[in-house]
């Protein structure tokens, strides 16, 4: 449990017809092995781009990330994607499997492994159905799902919750705190909301406007494991809640500054 | 899953299955008014129930079972001919970039031209015999279903593919598990359109040149004023053709039988 993934002076900038736009500022990072990172920022601050840099999906243009994190054999990480991420055409026992089909792990074997994380969401009964046939809040937990049977050392969340109406998103979050807390896995989880951060995250980031850097970075001394239909109600949580506004705040409100400006020109 | 689906679903389906029976029986009855009052020169255009009769008639006396049973095989031919390598040369060229510049602009040559006025070409290339039917029946698939399958391959939604690349798939995996069944929808509507313009063709090559199947007999007749054997011959194509549709119809909700219902 020494291990951890290092992001060395990444920064990421994009080529358009408008001219180039940097993405992200040089941003070094130390996550530590199991643990739940929370990043948080305005909208267009580049956490995406961040993400898709330590997943794997995009190359920094300069810098780079390193990771020491044991995973013997088992992939490295997986990516929960939004609500679209989901396959249509496969079963919900399917898309859970999928990753361990592309690892080449036999039919029994896979769909006892996904079969077991659908249990633990409350997805058995839906296992032979198709995505269409879902809510959302049931279609995130096939995403969750698929992503942890694929057994990874880290899991990289891109805002998985966002579509959901609050109540179900409170649900969804108990479900993902209870299959984490039991793994050891490194999660890194974007989201534009802080409750959800502080709910479920050791640690916050908050970001600047773009290009992106990171502003600060706020430790969550919540005890676990946490509940999250009353942790709204934790005195604690109010105090950094109201923390982690003050730095976001700054940025929120420089973004409205930009855009009103821009919108004039 | 019964159960799951909504209950709007079904009166909707349930509505189309009535229609299939009483949209074309309001027709029938209007065109029978219509003739048998003279609205329209019965002479002309003879009342269903007429048609029917000689329908009845082709079938027991004048081999129109055979006559049908020769255009399906013609389509069949043409319909396959064309279909196959359509959809290969169109995955093809979804795939690769270099494929796809290299076939595009003959594609883009040929497409647009009135794939009859081809038939010389072919008749004078291959000759004048069943290849050459085959030949023209099968243009209209093959060139919709390179575009289509082409379409359907390039807007495969990029998450998808993203999803694929997270898991570490092979390209294998990411062909057979992902682009295919996440384009399939879009060719299922090539494989449609082409059913109608293979037997669009079928038709028309009979017209043409062939001695026998419903181009010809409708064709034949016409040219004898055997107007009510012309009409029975279009009324025989018009329910090869809706049944042909209908199979079809039947095959993509078994190949996709995740897409949504008919929305």
């Amino acid at each position: 449990m020494s291990g951890e993934i290092r992001v060395r002076g990444v920064t990421k900038i994009f080529e358009g017809p408008h001219g180039d736009v940097q993405a992200l500022a040089p941003i070094d990072l130390t996550i530590a092995e199991g643990q739940f990172l929370c990043i948080v920022g305005p909208s267009g601050c580049g956490k995406t781009t961040l993400l898709r840099i330590i997943a794997g999906l995009a190359a920094p243009t300069e810098g780079e990330v390193d990771f020491s994190i044991e995973h013997d054999g088992k992939p490295l990480r997986s990516v929960v994607f939004q609500e679209q991420g989901i396959f249509p055409w496969m079963s919900v026992l399917q898309n859970t499997a999928f990753g361990l089909k592309v690892r080449g792990i036999g039919r029994a074997e896979r769909e006892r492994t996904a079969r077991a994380y659908l249990d633990m969401l409350g997805l058995t009964q839906f296992a032979d159905a198709y995505p269409r046939q879902l809510s959302g809040g049931m279609r995130q937990r096939v995403n969750i799902a698929r992503a942890f049977a694929n057994d990874p050392a880290i899991l990289l969340m891109d805002e998985p919750l966002a579509s959901l109406d609050e109540q179900t998103k409170l649900l969804v979050q108990e479900d993902l705190l209870r299959l984490w807390e039991g793994s050891h896995k490194t999660v890194v989880y974007i989201t534009h909301s802080l409750d959800e951060a502080i709910v479920l995250g050791d640690r916050v980031i908050v970001m600047t406007n773009r290009p992106g850097s990171i502003k600060s970075i706020v430790d969550i001394d919540l005890p676990r494991p946490r509940n999250v239909l009353d942790m709204h109600s934790n005195e604690n949580f109010f105090n950094i809640r109201s923390r982690i506004w003050t730095a976001l705040r700054e940025e929120v409100l420089t973004l409205r500054q930009r855009e009103i400006s821009s919108d004039v020109a | 899953m019964t159960s799951l689906k909504p209950k709007k679903a079904m009166t909707a389906q349930q509505r189309d299955r009535i229609m299939v029976v009483v949209s074309p029986l309001v027709v029938l009855i209007i065109w029978e008014f219509c003739s048998r009052m003279n609205i329209v020169d019965r002479r002309i255009l003879a009342p269903p129930t007429v048609i029917a009769a000689t329908i009845v008639q082709l079938i027991q006396t004048g081999g129109l079972l055979t006559t049908a049973g020769i255009t399906l095989s013609r389509f069949f031919a043409g319909f396959f001919v064309g279909l196959i390598p359509g959809t290969l040369i169109g995955l093809a060229m979804g795939v690769s970039p270099w494929t796809r510049s290299i076939v595009a602009p003959l594609v883009a040559a040929f497409y647009p031209l009135p794939r009859i006025a081809l038939f010389p070409i072919i008749l004078i290339l291959v000759g004048l015999n069943e290849t050459s039917n085959v030949i023209l029946i099968s243009l209209g698939p093959f060139f919709t279903m390179i575009i289509t399958t082409m379409a359907a391959v390039l807007n495969v939604e990029p998450i998808y593919k993203e999803v694929a690349s997270s898991f570490g798939a092979r390209p294998r995996d990411l062909y057979f598990d992902v682009m295919f069944p996440a384009a399939l929808p879009v060719i299922m509507g090539g494989v449609k359109l082409s059913v109608g313009l293979a037997l669009l063709n079928t038709v028309a090559v009979e017209f043409l040149v062939a001695d026998n199947g419903i181009g010809h007999l409708i064709w034949n007749s016409w040219t004898t004023l055997s107007i009510s054997q012309s009409v029975a011959g279009l009324v025989t194509a018009g329910i090869i053709g809706s049944t042909l549709f209908a199979i079809a119809g039947a095959i993509e909700k078994r190949v996709i039988p995740w897409a949504p219902e008919s929305r």
